[in-house]
């Protein structure tokens, strides 16, 4: 069994330097890809941070100080309620001060000055309204409404905080997704190509160990392996770009004057290595299939 | 991996030590076949055997013949004869349109492609071109043959020298193929498809490229192998081999036999 291992690993690392360069091509283009792959991750929790107490169509805030007594809590409450035209009352939601800081926690992830003046007894409660009407005179004329009820801190609308955000969350999705399954492809027809290179290279040794008896799987294993290695050092590549660059993105968003709102694009360490190991499995899964396809396509001698 | 397949060893080991004429006028009838089997081995039995290239031109059509164990068959007919081709139905590098291929007692059309390996380790095979893996030595191109089946290191270390001394290579295991002649190719080869020891090997023209004096060497040792029982089915459309060796020929013409005969001579 051993021996058959290092057989293999034999077989994979010749191979390997027999198709250098295109080796290269495949490792860099997976890299790449993956690279896209995971800054679509990053982007896109950025973004959600961002959007997160905006979630499910939610169109106003209404902040309650956190020192309001239950009776101003309570009036806030049946007002909301007692207003069935314009809200959607089934979709009223209350975050206690618990869960509003917990939110908070993602809203301010890269503001950590902000954070360490919050705290659950200091930080306001809140209703999430989601509006009936998409008119923007009518909503703004609704947070007017609430502005002036006792204990109400503020009000906040979707529409001030993200409409420019969202649209553009949509649109760096959109082709960053789309970019990185293009090039995932690429990378796959790449490894392809380097697999079935490497078969044909090895043709007559192929037909030979084919007469003598060798198993299918004795002759795929190799290929497979080195498409498999491939995918993951291009992931591995990738995660080191992708370490790179959220850390760059990190230190340059502290730049920015907090309270701005950038700051939440932070995302937290322990997404990105998250992310880092998805990016490992894509690769070696992408790379395994696009090999074990080519070989089992290709051996047919 | 050989442990795998009992069946297989032993209905070869029984069978052995039987008879080694083929048997005629066998019917195939299942309970017959029974009983026939047991009075004698075929190594290589071919029922009605056709095989099409394309759509029209048959390569082989409706041959029928037995080898036994032991046996030296030469396959002789003119280039696009079909001995090849019937070379190649035999280890399953093709399958026939019609009729069955039974090799040491199993049909092996009906057999699992996951199987095949497993029968080609019980047959060598020896081509014209010798087929040597350039950047391999001497030593390394035998030795491929019993790693890739995953045979242990310390048997190819003592089975490797054995072959090559059998086939008088001794002394040129370092040697790359294109620093030695075409008949030392063709010992390698041999030994090639020799070192696992099979039950048959199959040469498709291996005296081609030769001269006649190296190609006379290469029959001793193919008559050398087989003397060690093992069967020899050899295509070829060399006169002076056929002529000089005296054994079984069946000869083909346009893929249809047209002699099967005991001693016989190339005509």
């Amino acid at each position: 069994m051993i021996q058959r291992i290092s057989y293999a690993f034999r077989e994979t690392i010749a191979s390997f330097r027999r198709n250098m360069t295109l080796s290269v091509a495949a490792v860099i283009t997976s890299a790449v890809s993956l690279l896209l792959v995971g800054a679509t991750f990053l982007i896109q929790r950025a973004f959600d941070n961002l959007l997160v107490q905006w979630r499910g169509d939610v169109g106003m805030i209404v902040f309650v100080r956190p020192d309001a007594s239950t009776e101003a809590l309570s009036y806030i409450k049946q007002n909301l309620e007692s207003q069935p035209n314009v809200i959607d009352v089934k979709k009223l939601v209350y975050l206690d001060k618990t869960q509003s800081f917990e939110e908070a926690k993602r809203v301010f992830a890269g503001d950590p000055t902000t954070l360490s003046l919050l705290s659950v007894d200091t930080i306001p409660s809140q209703f999430k309204v989601v509006p009936k009407t998409t008119d923007p005179t009518l909503v703004r004329s609704l947070a007017d409404q609430y502005r002036t009820l006792p204990g109400v801190a503020g009000v906040s609308l979707a529409e001030d905080e993200f409409d420019v955000i969202s649209t553009l969350s949509t649109f760096v999705r959109t082709v960053t997704i789309g970019m990185s399954l293009v090039l995932l492809s690429v990378a796959v027809i790449l490894i392809w190509n380097t697999i079935r290179t490497a078969i044909f290279a090895r043709r007559r040794e192929i037909e030979v160990m084919k007469l003598v008896g060798a198993t299918d799987w004795f002759i795929r294993v190799p290929f497979i392996l080195e498409g498999l290695i491939q995918g993951l050092v291009g992931a591995l590549v990738s995660c080191g770009g992708l370490w790179a660059l959220n850390r760059a993105w990190t230190s340059g968003v502290a730049g920015f004057k907090a309270g701005t709102g950038v700051s939440s694009l932070v995302v937290p360490s322990g997404y990105v290595s998250g992310v880092m190991v998805a990016l490992l499995i894509i690769g070696a899964v992408a790379g395994g299939v696009g090999s074990g396809v080519a070989s089992s396509k290709f051996l047919d001698v | 991996m050989v442990t795998s397949m009992p069946s297989w060893k032993g209905s070869f080991v029984g069978a052995a030590l039987n008879r080694s004429r083929p048997c005629k006028g066998f019917t195939g009838a299942h309970h017959e076949h029974l009983v026939i089997a047991k009075l004698c081995f075929f190594m290589i039995r071919l029922e009605n055997v056709s095989k099409m290239y394309g759509s029209e031109i048959p390569a082989v059509r409706d041959a029928s013949f037995d080898v036994a164990k032991g046996e030296f068959v030469f396959l002789v007919g003119p280039s696009g004869s079909g001995k090849s081709t019937l070379l190649r139905l035999m280890n399953r590098q093709e399958r026939p349109e019609r009729g069955n291929v039974w090799v040491a007692g199993r049909n092996i059309n009906e057999m699992a492609n996951s199987q095949i390996p497993y029968l080609r380790r019980t047959m060598g095979n020896v081509f014209q071109d010798y087929k040597l893996l350039p950047n391999k030595t001497v030593f390394e191109n035998v030795a491929f043959a019993l790693e890739v089946i995953g045979k242990p290191k310390h048997i190819i270390a003592q089975q490797v020298p054995q072959v090559l001394e059998l086939v008088g290579l001794s002394g040129k295991e370092d040697r790359f193929p294109h620093q030695l002649s075409g008949g030392e190719q063709q010992r390698v080869s041999i030994a090639r498809a020799f070192v696992n020891r099979p039950l048959i090997l199959l040469a498709d023209e291996p005296t081609g490229n030769l001269d006649p004096a190296t190609g006379e060497g290469i029959m001793a040792l193919l008559d050398a192998i087989n003397r060690t029982g093992t069967t020899i089915v050899m295509a070829t459309h060399d006169h002076r081999v056929v002529n000089a060796m005296r054994r079984r020929v069946i000869q083909l013409d346009r893929g249809v036999i047209v002699r099967d005969q005991e001693r016989g001579v190339y005509e």
